[in-house]
């Protein structure tokens, strides 16, 4: 089932991928015998072929997950994205601190370690990368520091 | 000859500058480093790391040498998981837990990991001597190679991972095939015309391909570590003082020579890796040298043999990306796709136009295996601590390393968001059983695959017999049919 479901999602962006390819996709005169389109309606075609050959015999039937699963990765989908949400606005050091707080936390640390892990690294991680990398990171709140 | 030495002595003379020396030993130590950590392989270690590589702002030949310094150090250092913990980092290290954890339970820890980095310095070391002297040969007869040739060796690269990676072709067909997709998003090159951008400017120049790995590479990895931290804790052996002696070496010595040849002419199969080199080395020694059963039982040569089988193939698969421009595994998918963001196009003339990028490169392996020997010898013990490091800190970190990676190269929080949707398709594609190898090399040569294709047709003004019209690639198509047919009659006859 998991595998026809995923088959399906393929086949249609398969279909939409080709439809494009095969009305919009033009070049204003011609270039090379292939021009801007043959490929992509190769592919795309080759694309829905495979996608049908799994729908019509799919292999992987559940993912063997269990409820409890399924939270905790719900839950760590929604801590990323919010850790991508908060990134530049709160800067490193706080959305960091926070993000590795609540995923050691979620993941069976004990508050006050958590608490220390993620001020570590937030800080450490932000002098080593700015201060020893020269990488670019964003200092937000915290901006008033520097 | 000549021309191997004296590559060999422009390639010592960058690699030994203080600053790439030390880049090496860095590459080195933090791949084992990381390849130590439970679960995370190689080509994951490489993703994490690829993005702040690249974000240092180095000369591409000393990135280049950091990254391919990880890459083998990873190779390296996921040994000690598997044998320290029976829990392999990616599926080349899977063959080394079946000897090396019974050796480790048997009271032998410290001498299987002394063992196993013997074998790897062995195996690494005969690949890239292999490499420097079949490397520019195969490079100054790839120069001659046609558009029409490119298709058919493209053609015959796809056929073998469909056929050698996974278990279900269609799978790792499917997967390539959603690589290339991705690689046709953007402005056409040759007609400027824009394709699948959907009106949003920053896809104008395509997906950023750091984005592409660390998501579905990095992310997924992440995704799966907290998908398995409720199956139970696990407990790692201790190293202790047991060492490799000389007679054990030479014990293994003719299987630490075979599997090296094996690993190493697997490795250079476009698309197969340490995977199936390792598996190979194993099934073949097993079939040699096998004669009490010994075998997964903790005999030291069924450590020996994947262990340099999987390292001669890190070498192998460096030999189609430096020359030809075709990567033969993931993770020389990835290392390829780096250089191209330094603007070098490996391929046939890079011998000659950027040797010191080939050849550095080279000189820097020669290096870097015995500097892994060096470091992994005595340190062993610091990289089993690895393994200790308790999973609710490690998962974290992850995460902060991949965003750290994409907002310093990127600067663009969008992508963040992209990092983790791509993360969940990959952790999705994964759990259907398929490997997610054939998506990046997908997407690495999509470019190439549709420039050559193009270019042949132009020459033959439309005509599709141009493809077929060179003995080069009706030979590539003859080994790409080889590929595909060969392991469904073996696998016949097996079941038979």
């Amino acid at each position: 089932m998991a595998d026809r479901i995923l088959a399906g999602i393929v086949l249609l962006i398969a279909i939409g991928y080709s439809f494009i390819a095969f009305t919009i996709i033009k070049a204003p005169f011609q270039y090379d015998p292939l021009g801007p389109e043959s490929w992509p309606r190769i592919l795309g075609v080759l694309c829905a072929l495979c996608a049908l050959q799994i729908l019509w015999r799919p292999d992987v039937n559940t993912l063997g997950i269990n409820k409890s699963t399924w939270l905790r990765l719900a839950a760590l989908v929604v801590m990323l994205l919010g850790y991508a949400w908060g990134f530049q606005p709160a800067g490193f050091v706080i959305s960091t601190f926070v993000f590795c707080v609540a995923l050691s936390f979620m993941l069976g640390a004990k508050p006050l370690p958590a608490i220390a892990f993620g001020a570590v690294t937030g800080v450490a991680g932000y002098l080593v990368a700015t201060g020893l990398l020269e990488l670019n990171l964003p200092a937000g709140l915290l901006e008033f520091l520097e | 000859m000549d021309a191997v030495l004296s590559g060999l002595s422009q390639g010592f003379g960058i690699a030994l500058q203080p600053f790439n020396l030390f880049l090496v030993l860095a590459g080195c130590f933090f791949g084992t480093l990381v390849g130590a950590l439970p679960g995370i392989g190689p080509i994951n270690g490489v993703a994490i790391l690829l993005p702040i590589a690249y974000g240092l702002g180095f000369p591409p030949e000393s990135a280049l040498i950091l990254l391919a310094g990880i890459y083998y150090g990873a190779e390296y250092g996921g040994r000690i998981s598997s044998i320290l913990l029976n829990v392999p980092g990616d599926a080349s290290a899977v063959m080394t837990t079946l000897d090396g954890n019974p050796m480790a339970r048997n009271g032998e820890a410290g001498k299987a990991l002394s063992l196993s980095a013997v074998a790897s310095f062995i195996g690494g070391t005969l690949a890239v001597i292999l490499m420097s002297l079949f490397g520019p040969l195969l490079a100054s007869y790839a120069v001659t190679f046609s558009p029409s040739d490119y298709v058919a060796l493209m053609v015959f690269a796809f056929a073998s991972l469909a056929s050698l990676v996974g278990k279900n072709p269609i799978k790792t067909l499917l997967g390539a095939l959603i690589g290339l997709m991705l690689a046709t998003i953007g402005i056409d090159a040759n007609t400027g015309v824009i394709r699948f951008t959907f009106g949003v400017p920053d896809l104008l120049a395509g997906i950023d391909f750091l984005v592409i790995v660390i998501g579905l590479f990095g992310m997924a990895e992440l995704i799966t570590l907290v998908e398995k931290q409720a199956a139970g804790t696990l407990v790692a052996l201790k190293v202790d003082k047991s060492f490799v002696t000389l007679r054990d070496i030479t014990k293994c010595g003719w299987t630490i020579f075979r599997s090296s040849f094996i690993g190493f002419f697997i490795g250079i199969l476009p698309g197969t890796g340490a995977s199936v080199a390792s598996a190979v080395a194993y099934g073949t020694e097993k079939r040699i040298s096998d004669k009490d059963g010994t075998f997964g039982k903790g005999d030291p040569r069924g450590l020996a043999a994947p262990e340099s089988a999987n390292n001669a193939a890190a070498g192998g698969a460096m030999v189609p990306m430096l020359t030809l421009g075709i990567p033969g595994s993931g993770t020389t998918a990835i290392l390829l796709g780096a250089l191209l963001l330094f603007n070098v196009t490996p391929g046939p003339l890079m011998f000659e136009q950027r040797p010191e990028i080939a050849w550095g490169l080279i000189a820097s392996m020669y290096i870097g295996n015995a500097a892994l020997l060096i470091i992994n010898l005595p340190l062993v013990g610091l990289f089993a601590r690895m393994l200790t490091i308790p999973q609710q800190y490690l998962t974290p970190m992850i995460a902060v390393l991949a965003f750290i990676g994409v907002f310093s190269v990127v600067s663009n929080p969008h992508d963040l968001y992209m990092i983790v949707l791509l993360g969940v398709l990959g952790w999705f594609l994964r759990k259907l059983e398929f490997s997610l190898a054939p998506v990046i090399l997908g997407f690495v040569l999509g470019g190439l695959f549709e420039d050559n294709l193009r270019r042949a047709l132009s020459i033959s003004a439309g005509d599709w017999s141009i493809l077929i019209s060179s003995t080069d690639s009706i030979v590539f198509y003859t080994l790409a049919v080889l590929a595909v047919v060969v392991p469904l009659v073996l696998g016949r006859r097996k079941k038979a």
